[in-house]
Formats: C-alpha cells, sequence, structure tokens
C-alpha cells in the first residue's frame, strides 16, 4: 500500500512538472483591428526567470533599404547578426539606453554579432537611409511571442505558474506597464488573453519621392 | 560662352566616368537610382510681361527623368551624380517648347549620427538647352550649396544658395548697338524651405526665395522697358513682341502638397507665386500651378 502511494505521488509530481501551458494573446487595436508585430511577454510574477545559457543568434536584415523584420522580439544575453542584403553599404546605429551601438558603413554581413545584455527596446537606424527604422525587444524573459497580422501570438511552453503578462508595440500610446494583466496558467492548455491597445500614429522618415515642382525660367 | 557650359557637361560626364572607374571595386556597393516627374503646369504669365494687355498665360505637360548613382564614402558622406532630361509641351506657344539635358554631381555630408544630424550639400550642374524657338537655346551651368536639419521625424527645413549662368548660343540683334543675348543670363540666389509630414502619407513643404541677377521680360514695342534694358531680341510670342533683359530681383513663395501613393511614388500640387521687381520700375507678377506624379526607384 506504502508503495502505492508513493508511486502515485510520483505519477502525480511527474505530470505536473513536465506539463506546459500556452498563453493565445490576441491584441487589437481601439477599433477591433488586428494589431501586427505587438510583443507579449510573460514574466513569472514569483520573479523566477531562468534565462537560457546557450542563446540561438538572432538575426535583422536590410533589404531593399528596410529592416526585415520591422521588429524582433530576443531574450537578453542573445547575439544579434545585422546582414546587408542591399547593394549599397549601410551603417546601423542605435542611440537606445538598452544598447548604444554603430556598426561603421558595411556591406554583407559584420564579422561581430551584437549582444544584447540589457532589458528595455533598441530603436534602429541607417546614418546613409534615414527612412529606416527598427527596433529589437530585449525581454528580461524567455516566454515571449510577437503577433503576426492576424494580431495573434502563442506564448508556449510555460511552466505552470501565474505570469505578469504584457504587450509592447513601436506605436503603443501608452506605457507599456499600463497593459500588465496577472494570468495565473494552474493547468496546461491554452489560456486565450486579449489586449485592446491604443495606438499613436507612427513617427516615420517618409521615403516616397515628392515633386519640386521645376518650372518657368522662360 | 555656349560652348563653355557644353564644355562644363563634359568635364562634369567625363569626372562621374573617372570616379566610376576609380571606384570600380565600390561599385558593388552603391545603388542606382532612377526619377521620373510627369504632369501639368500652368503659368498665368508665361513671358514675364508686366503690362496687362501683353501678359500671356499658358499651360504644358512636362516630363522630367533622371539616373542617378549614389555612392556613400563614408557612414557621413555620400556621392551621387545624375544624368537628367527635361522636356515641356506647351499648349499655346510652341515655341517654348523645349529639351534640357543635364549632367549633376552632389556631394553631401552630415555632421553626425541619425536622422537629426546637421548637413550639407553641394551641387554642381550643367545642361543643355535645345528649345523650338532658336534663340533661347543654350547652356547652363549652376552651383549649389545646402544646408539643413530635420528636427523631428515629420519636420525638416534647410538654408541654400545658388549660382547660376545661362549662356544663349545665339545672338540676333534687333536693334542695331544692342546685344541680342537676351538669353545669355546670370543670378544668384537665396532661399529657405521647409517641410512637414502631417500624415505618414501626406507631406507639405513650403520654400521663400529670393533671386537677384538678370530676368528676361517679353512685351510689345515699348520706351520704358527698352531703355531699362541691355539686350533686346525678337521673342516666340508673336511678330510684334520683344524680349528684353534687364537686372531684377525676384520673390518667390512656393507651397507644395505631396501625397504618396504607395512606397516609391507620390502625386504632387505645387503652387508658386514670383514678383520680379526690375529695373526701370518694370515690376511684374506670375502664378504657376503644377500637378505632378513622381516615382523614384
Amino acid at each position: 500500500m506504502r508503495r502505492f502511494l508513493l508511486a502515485l505521488l510520483l505519477l502525480a509530481c511527474g505530470s505536473a512538472f513536465g506539463q506546459a501551458a500556452e498563453i493565445a494573446a490576441t491584441v487589437v487595436d481601439e477599433h477591433g483591428r488586428p494589431v501586427e508585430d505587438a510583443v507579449v511577454v510573460a514574466v513569472p510574477s514569483d520573479g523566477s526567470v531562468r534565462v537560457p545559457a546557450h542563446l540561438r543568434e538572432a538575426s535583422v536584415d536590410q533589404v531593399d533599404q528596410e529592416f526585415t523584420p520591422k521588429v524582433t522580439a530576443i531574450v537578453v544575453g542573445t547575439p544579434v547578426r545585422f546582414p546587408n542584403h542591399d547593394n549599397i553599404r549601410h551603417q546601423v546605429y542605435s542611440f537606445s539606453p538598452a544598447k548604444r551601438f554603430e556598426l561603421p558603413l558595411y556591406a554583407g554581413v559584420p564579422a561581430a554579432a551584437i549582444v544584447f545584455d540589457k532589458p528595455g527596446v533598441v530603436v534602429l537606424g541607417c546614418n546613409i537611409h534615414d527612412w529606416m527604422i527598427g527596433y529589437i525587444y530585449v525581454s528580461e524573459s524567455p516566454y515571449f511571442a510577437k503577433t503576426g497580422s492576424d494580431g495573434k501570438a502563442l506564448l508556449g511552453e510555460l511552466p505552470l505558474r501565474a505570469y505578469r503578462v504584457r504587450v509592447w508595440h513601436p506605436q503603443l500610446a501608452t506605457g507599456e506597464e499600463t497593459t500588465r494583466k496577472t494570468v495565473d496558467v494552474e493547468r496546461a492548455g491554452p489560456v486565450s488573453v486579449q489586449w485592446t491597445i491604443a495606438l499613436k500614429r507612427e513617427t516615420k522618415i517618409r521615403r516616397v519621392p515628392a515633386a519640386d515642382g521645376r518650372g518657368g525660367g522662360y | 560662352m555656349y560652348r563653355t557650359a557644353h564644355r562644363c557637361a563634359r568635364t562634369l560626364a567625363r569626372g562621374a566616368c573617372a570616379l566610376l572607374a576609380a571606384c570600380a571595386s565600390g561599385l558593388a556597393q552603391s545603388a542606382w537610382q532612377y526619377d521620373v516627374d510627369a504632369g501639368l503646369t500652368y503659368d498665368s504669365n508665361v513671358n514675364r510681361a508686366y503690362a496687362p494687355a501683353d501678359i500671356r498665360a499658358d499651360a504644358a505637360f512636362a516630363l522630367d527623368a533622371s539616373a542617378g548613382w549614389f555612392y556613400a564614402v563614408s557612414g557621413g558622406d555620400g556621392l551621387t551624380f545624375a544624368d537628367e532630361a527635361t522636356t515641356q509641351i506647351h499648349h499655346r506657344f510652341a515655341g517654348l517648347n523645349a529639351l534640357e539635358v543635364a549632367a549633376a554631381a552632389t556631394y553631401r555630408h552630415k555632421f553626425g549620427l541619425g536622422y537629426a544630424a546637421p548637413w550639407i550639400a553641394l551641387r554642381l550642374s550643367a545642361a543643355g538647352l535645345q528649345y523650338r524657338d532658336d534663340l533661347r537655346d543654350g547652356g547652363r551651368v549652376e552651383a549649389q550649396i545646402e544646408m539643413g536639419q530635420r528636427f523631428t521625424p515629420e519636420f525638416d527645413a534647410a538654408l541654400g544658395g545658388v549660382l547660376e549662368r545661362r549662356y544663349a548660343r545665339h545672338d540676333e540683334p534687333v536693334v542695331p548697338g544692342i546685344s541680342g543675348k537676351v538669353f545669355d543670363l546670370r543670378g544668384q540666389a537665396l532661399y529657405a524651405r521647409a517641410g512637414y509630414a502631417l500624415t505618414e502619407r501626406l507631406l507639405v513643404a513650403a520654400t521663400l526665395a529670393v533671386r537677384r541677377g538678370d530676368v528676361v521680360a517679353s512685351t510689345r514695342r515699348d520706351f520704358a522697358i527698352f531703355t531699362a534694358s541691355d539686350a533686346v531680341a525678337d521673342p516666340a510670342f508673336g511678330a510684334d513682341f520683344f524680349a528684353y533683359r534687364l537686372r531684377g530681383t525676384t520673390d518667390t513663395a512656393k507651397l507644395s502638397a505631396s501625397c504618396a501613393l504607395d512606397g516609391r511614388s507620390s502625386l504632387n500640387a505645387v503652387y508658386a507665386d514670383e514678383r520680379t521687381d526690375a529695373a526701370g520700375s518694370i515690376d511684374y507678377r506670375s502664378h504657376s500651378a503644377s500637378l505632378l506624379y513622381a516615382w523614384r526607384y
């Protein structure tokens, strides 16, 4: 009997440790339209964040004189490369407090990756092409996902516990913390959470040419 | 003089070729850029006459195409070489139909990193001008300096100056002892411009310019303008019209609105008000409006 109870306890513990939950996040704007490129981050409420020791390198490409993807979400400590696929050189830089750096004018793939070692938002620019703008969201938690064009993101492989979940987007009109929700995932399986966020106008330098209306001088 | 302009154009073109050759290794890291502007333009006083009875208005179809090559010399320096062709086809005055072929070199330096860093640009251009009315044929050279800054992603402003010299090919005097090279002109201008993006698609801009130099007014025979002018010729506005070259100051105010149609093109409306105060109290005014489609690749 004692052996049977022990086996039952081990089975229960085993299943509890092995089980994982999911948060199915949906982000829409004030008009109910899906918001693409929103980063949804889940931070365990008990503060037990474990960042993996070996992080896979991420990549922010430059294609047709734009950053691709426009928004990249990584966990703190991730190395990122900036391959240039254009036939013109770029000079990528950031003034953001989370990571200040400058890659001198280059073509192809820069030799060294940049390690993003502080959480926060890093705004990318190119000194040659002022209209180029990109964002790297450096998360303190390994549990995050980015929404697609349908405004949906799935945070998977979450250990069963309570999380503080928040949303960030480049055009978010309010502070990121105002989006915070507590989501308790005590049982395995998906939990659906929806955010309605207010977006401000995108502040991007216009790339499209304007005619100068020459003429006169007859 | 016309040859001088052509020589300048050839020198610029040769310089561009030499630099292209010198930068052959860097060609793989340069970008070609193609621009086309096309549209309609209307001018309320196309002959720049001061007497109301002599004022002629006209509309024209304008097409401007250019192919340029941009090379980033360093993170803050860029060189652009471009060949441009412009044509205008007028509704009323066919003599004004023109083809202009130009070569231009632009060097731009940015004082620092980021979009808000101030910059300076130097531009040299030379053009050959071919009109249906031969009197206007010739060449033109321009040197331009511009300094500017983008203060926010939406707002930018610049100040600039232009030195220009236009050379007339033909000298057809109609008054003995007075030059017929009416379109042999020189001038200098200062300008300020600012642009503001109201929305992601809509950009508005304003330019104020002051130009001091030679101007050409075409009117019927007139003693007051004749005594103030230093060159007279027979222009494209009718048998009883004459073109007079005068010294004058022209103030121009220009407003434009540009609506982005997609990632590469825009529709542009431009309005300009030009007032000239010329020698001998010859003052005239003109308004022009354009609707242009602009495309860049």
